[in-house]
Order: C-alpha cells, then sequence, then structure tokens
C-alpha cells in the first residue's frame, strides 16, 4: 500500500539524522585532527603508561570511531522505528530496485 | 628444505585449499551473484569482508614497520585508515545502497545522466585500483620469494595465476565468503604473535594495555642514545603533513571503488549502516595492535639484539640480510652491534618479529599466511571492482546494452585475467615501495571520487559539466602533486607525495562547484532523485510529495 505522507514527517526523519551526523563529526574531528594540533601540550599529560597524544593516535581516536558507528547504527534504528519504517518493507523494496538492470 | 620450511607452507596451502574450496562452492550462476554476491550477505559477515578486502599488504607487512621507523608520525595511518569508515558509512554507504546501482560509475552516470562522466569515473576505477593491486602483487611476491627462498618476481607470478583463478571462478559471491575465511586467517595470524610478545616482555596477555609502558621505556632508551624520543610529534614530517596524510587516508577510503563496491552487496541502508560499523570493529582489531607490534619489536631489537657481539648473532640476521632489508655493519668496529649499526627496512618488520623473538615455527608459519591472505583477498577485490568497471559500466552501459548475461560474465572473468596478468607485469620491477604505491591509489580517490560522490549524494545542483570537470581537475592535480613532490622536491607546507588527495580534493571541489553553478541545473527528475536519498527505503519522494510503502 502506497500513502502520501507530510513532507514535514519526512524532512524532520531527514533533519534528525543530519543532525545526529553532525555530532558525530564534531567529535570525529575533535579526537583526530584536534588531538593532532595540540600534540605537543598534550605529550606532557600521561595515560596508562602513554603520553596521552600518543595513545589518542594510537587507541583513542580509533576507539572512539568504533563507538560512534554503533551508536550511528543503534540511533539510526530507533529513528527508524519511531517513524514507523519497517526493515522487512525496506528489503522488498531495495531488492525490487534493482532487478531493473 | 627446513622444518620452517614444511610448516609455513602446510598453513598456507591448508588455507589456499579452504579459500578455493569456498570460491568453487560459491559460483556465480547470475551476474548479480558476480558483482554484487545477490545482495544477501548479513552485516556481520559483510563487515569481516570489509575488513579483509580492506587490510591489505599495507596494513598487514608494511603498517607496523612504518609506525616502527616514524614513531608517532607513523600513527597517521592509524587515525587516517580508520577514521575514513565514518565519512563513508555517514556521507555515501547508504545513499548509493539506496540508489541501487552497480557500481561507483554506474552512480555518476545515472545520478548525472551523462555517458561520458560515467566512461571517466570507469577510467578513474580502473586507474586507482590498478595503481593498488600492482602493490598488493609486489606483497605476495615478497611473501612467497621469501617462503621458497626463490626471486620474489617468482613469487610474484605464483600469486597472479592463483588471484586470477579464484577472482575470475568466483565473482563477488565467492570472494565475499572468501573474504570472510580471509579475514580471520589474517587476524588471528596478527594477533598471536603480538600477544606472544606481550607475554614475553611484559608477562600480561593483552598487548593493548601493556605497551604503553613499553612505549615509555623506548622515550628513555632513546634519552640515553641521545635520540629523540620514539613518541616525540613531528620529527618525521611536518605537522601540516600529518593532517594532510590523515585527511588523504580518510577520504581515500570513503572514495575507493572497491570499498564501496562491498556496501551494494547488503540488503538496505540499515545493513550499510551496521556493516560500516562492523567493519571498523573488525579493523580496528588490527590497527589496535599494529602500533604495540611496534613497540614490542623496537622493544626486543633494542634490548636484545642491539648490545650482543657480532659474531654471535642469531640465525634469523643471516637469512634477512641476504634479502638486502636488513644491514648490520660494525662502524665503530667495536664487535659490538650498536642500535644505530642496525638499519632494518619498514616491510620486514612484521615478518622477521617473530624469528627474532624466536616464537617458533607455527607462528612464523602463520604470519606468512595471514600475510597472504591480506594481499590476495585485497587484489580479489581490487580486481572485480577493475572487471566490473569495464564489463559492466564500459562494455554493456555503453558499448553494447544489448548483451545477454553469459556474454558481459564472459567479458568480466576475461578483464580480470588481463588485469591480474598486466598488474603482475608491472609488479616484477614496481615503481614504488608497497606503501607509497597503495598512498598514491587513496591520494587518487580523494582527488576523484571523494569529491564527485559527495557532491553528487548531498548537492542536488550538482552536474555533469561540474562533476566531469571536478573529476578531470582533481585527477590532474593529484597526478601532478604526487609526481612535482616526488621527483621535483616541490612542496607547500612540508606536505610530500603521500598527502597529495588534499589539494586534489580541495581542486576537485571548487571545480564541481564552480562549473556546475555556471552551467544549466540538473533536470527535475535528477533532482528529485537526489532528494530522495535522503529517505529509507519505503518513502520515496517525487514531485515534491514524500510517498510511504506500507
Amino acid at each position: 500500500m502506497v500513502r502520501k505522507i507530510e513532507k514535514s514527517v519526512a524532512d524532520g526523519y531527514f533533519r534528525e539524522k543530519t543532525t545526529y551526523m553532525v555530532i558525530y563529526f564534531i567529535i570525529w574531528a575533535i579526537v583526530s585532527y584536534g588531538v593532532v594540533l595540540f600534540a605537543e601540550p598534550l605529550s606532557d599529560v600521561y595515560f596508562n603508561g602513554f603520553p596521552l597524544h600518543y595513545f589518542m593516535g594510537a587507541q583513542g581516536a580509533l576507539a572512539t570511531f568504533i563507538i560512534l558507528l554503533f551508536v550511528n547504527a543503534i540511533v539510526g534504528d530507533k529513528i527508524d522505528k519511531k517513524y514507523g519504517i519497517d526493515e522487512k518493507r525496506n528489503e522488498e523494496i531495495g531488492s525490487k530496485s534493482t532487478t531493473d538492470h | 628444505m627446513d622444518s620452517q620450511f614444511i610448516v609455513s607452507m602446510a598453513i598456507i596451502l591448508a588455507t589456499f585449499a579452504l579459500y578455493i574450496f569456498i570460491a568453487v562452492y560459491n559460483k556465480a550462476k547470475e551476474t548479480s551473484d558476480f558483482y554484487v554476491a545477490g545482495r544477501g550477505v548479513p552485516a556481520i559477515y559483510n563487515g569481516m569482508a570489509i575488513g579483509a578486502d580492506w587490510m591489505s599488504a599495507a596494513s598487514f607487512i608494511g603498517m607496523a614497520g612504518t609506525i616502527m621507523m616514524l614513531g608517532y608520525d607513523g600513527l597517521a595511518y592509524i587515525m587516517g585508515w580508520t577514521g575514513g569508515y565514518l565519512l563513508l558509512t555517514f556521507l555515501l554507504a547508504p545513499q548509493l545502497r539506496k540508489s541501487g546501482s552497480y557500481t561507483v560509475p554506474e552512480f555518476i552516470g545515472d545520478r548525472f545522466k551523462s555517458n561520458t562522466a560515467l566512461i571517466i569515473a570507469a577510467l578513474c576505477t580502473m586507474i586507482i585500483s590498478f595503481t593498488y593491486s600492482i602493490g598488493q602483487l609486489s606483497g605476495s611476491g615478497v611473501v612467497i620469494g621469501r617462503l621458497f627462498e626463490i626471486d620474489a618476481k617468482l613469487g610474484t607470478m605464483i600469486g597472479v595465476v592463483l588471484i586470477a583463478i579464484y577472482a575470475a571462478f568466483g565473482g563477488m559471491k565467492g570472494i565475499t565468503w572468501t573474504q570472510v575465511a580471509q579475514y580471520i586467517v589474517l587476524i588471528i595470524a596478527y594477533l598471536v604473535p603480538v600477544i606472544f610478545m606481550s607475554l614475553q616482555i611484559t608477562g600480561n596477555p593483552l598487548p593493548w594495555l601493556s605497551y604503553g609502558d613499553i612505549v615509555g621505556k623506548l622515550g628513555e632508551l632513546d634519552r640515553e642514545l641521545g635520540l629523540t624520543e620514539y613518541f616525540a610529534p613531528f620529527e618525521k614530517g611536518t605537522k601540516w603533513q600529518f593532517l594532510a596524510l590523515m585527511f588523504t587516508l580518510m577520504a581515500g577510503t570513503a572514495g575507493l571503488p572497491h570499498v564501496i563496491a562491498r556496501f551494494y552487496t547488503v540488503k538496505t541502508m540499515k545493513a550499510a549502516r551496521w556493516s560500516g560499523a562492523w567493519a571498523l570493529l573488525f579493523i580496528g582489531l588490527l590497527y589496535f595492535s599494529a602500533p604495540a607490534y611496534a613497540a614490542f619489536s623496537r622493544f626486543i631489537l633494542m634490548t636484545q639484539v642491539a648490545g650482543s657481539k657480532i659474531a654471535a648473532l642469531p640465525a634469523w640476521t643471516k637469512s634477512w640480510v641476504d634479502t638486502g632489508k636488513l644491514q648490520i655493519a660494525d662502524t665503530s668496529g667495536d664487535g659490538i652491534l650498536q642500535w644505530n649499526e642496525l638499519i632494518i627496512a619498514n616491510d620486514i618488520v612484521v615478518m622477521a618479529t617473530p624469528e627474532i623473538a624466536n616464537l617458533g615455527v607455527f607462528v612464523i608459519g602463520l604470519v606468512a599466511a595471514g600475510a597472504m591472505a591480506a594481499a590476495l583477498s585485497t587484489a580479489g577485490g581490487l580486481l572485480i571492482a577493475i572487471s566490473s568497471a569495464f564489463a559492466h559500466d564500459i562494455y554493456y552501459r555503453v558499448l553494447k546494452p544489448t548483451a545477454s548475461d553469459r556474454q558481459r560474465l564472459a567479458v568480466g572473468r576475461i578483464t580480470i585475467i588481463v588485469a591480474t596478468l598486466l598488474a603482475g607485469i608491472v609488479a616484477l620491477n614496481p615503481p614504488g615501495a608497497i606503501t607509497q604505491i597503495v598512498a598514491w591509489a587513496f591520494a587518487l580517490a580523494t582527488g576523484t571520487f571523494f569529491p564527485a560522490l559527495v557532491l553528487g549524494v548531498w548537492w542536488k545542483r550538482s552536474n555533469a559539466q561540474g562533476v566531469i570537470a571536478g573529476l578531470l581537475v582533481g585527477l590532474a592535480v593529484t597526478l601532478a602533486y604526487i609526481f612535482a613532490a616526488k621527483y621535483g622536491g616541490f612542496t607547500i607546507l612540508g606536505i610530500i607525495d603521500t598527502g597529495a588527495g588534499v589539494f586534489g580534493a580541495i581542486a576537485a571541489f571548487a571545480t564541481n562547484i564552480i562549473v556546475s553553478l555556471s552551467t544549466k541545473a540538473p533536470s527535475q527528475e535528477i533532482q528529485d532523485a537526489v532528494t530522495n536519498l535522503r529517505y529509507p527505503e519505503q518513502m520515496t519522494y517525487k514531485n515534491g510529495e514524500v510517498y510511504m510503502e506500507d
């Protein structure tokens, strides 16, 4: 069944997702580019035996990236649910959209 | 024939038998099987396949050695090669999946309604993937050559035959499941020596927690020798080079056609999201361990090897000195090997450390099998990308739209064989070190596809003229900077050839935007199709209205 929905509802979906994405990218930039920019002052701080700038480069940034991706996947599912998106239907529609090749 | 050879050989043959069995068992029957594995790969396995596809000879063999040599500056590779997954998963992968296209060039062709753009994108795909695969083939040649104690060139030829067979046979479906197996082999092969070294040096089986103290101790050892500390920032290049390299590796990740192709093998946008998360988790296991590998290797070399009598060096030194990758010179003439008299090439650190640390024949053989898995799995994905760019995008979409399924499969397989042979021939005399060749491929992807795809997905005003000009300018600027920096000594802010992508990307974004704005806007139909990419599969945007399929 195809029905028309309010454009504002669809835009709400898009805005919500984009807002989260911007937040993720800000964190992403701080832990990688931000830390590199301030590597010299951070090297005087120690964490678990590491100078902090080294820890962030070797482990901290990467751990943050992985967490952000899983948060995005889980939050994305929640937003889908809120807007009544059904993954089963998505699969059907997704497989249809490619058969015309 | 020593016991080491027999054990290494047995492990490699056993893993190869497994890969070939999987490839034959999953032989492609339809075109969609060949390119996108029938789009039925679950996110978690797709994550492992992306991991194997992604982690190449450069990650497995080269990265730990690079970090050992560069210290902190080498961590640009750790952050760059992982941070790109956020760009890919947030900005591109789900949207490209919704578009329903088979390949990156096809998306560009459909999005901009232009066969010229399609052909240029297909050619860029072939250039990038071909450059990248040369590095993989020469990497596998080094491993095979070392193993059989034959010339690396002969080793490369053996690798070429193996790759051509299973890539041409199984297509993407075979490769996906083969890559899952390859991921498991390569991650075990990488973690076992790091864990053993951690136990040996610190008594702690968790290298990720224990090597912080070793990094600190390396700094002390360096101070005693009057060297700059291991972890001191920006000793090997400027801060701008670090940032430019990190950006190039990140944006290149998001623009590499063979990595994006992986996201076409999932069923939905949601599955694309989860695939990205699983992929980085699986990739992260190796990337968390590489700096530990580097620190332990350097620690063992500084404390156990340096300071020993040159006449009484262990057996491993001779076989690696013979490869030309290890140099020992008693410049001080005191009969004792000093740290500064030991010169070790980046590319042998991972391969040689298990021998140096005396981890036993089984671990050494396992590392060789893991290195082969890393090189072959990436080469397989690259060849599929080259094959689909030619057989699907150029042959089927432009040259012969009436081609049958069987003809397209045949052309695809022939392309793989021809591309493998050509790459193999170049790999016999590679134009640079493995990591260098791979870095150029990333710079090219950053300068071409990253701007084209980001603007294509997120800016509906971007048009065919804009994308064509952007792709060409990005390609030209990146290539020009690589050559000028490498051969002409030309640099801006100390940014060398590996960071070239940042200039290509700036030029391509600017060109795409300026040319798009000064030419006609795309048709309403195209603009609607771009808006449509914002929403999940169930929502369709048409003529300013949104429709929901329940």
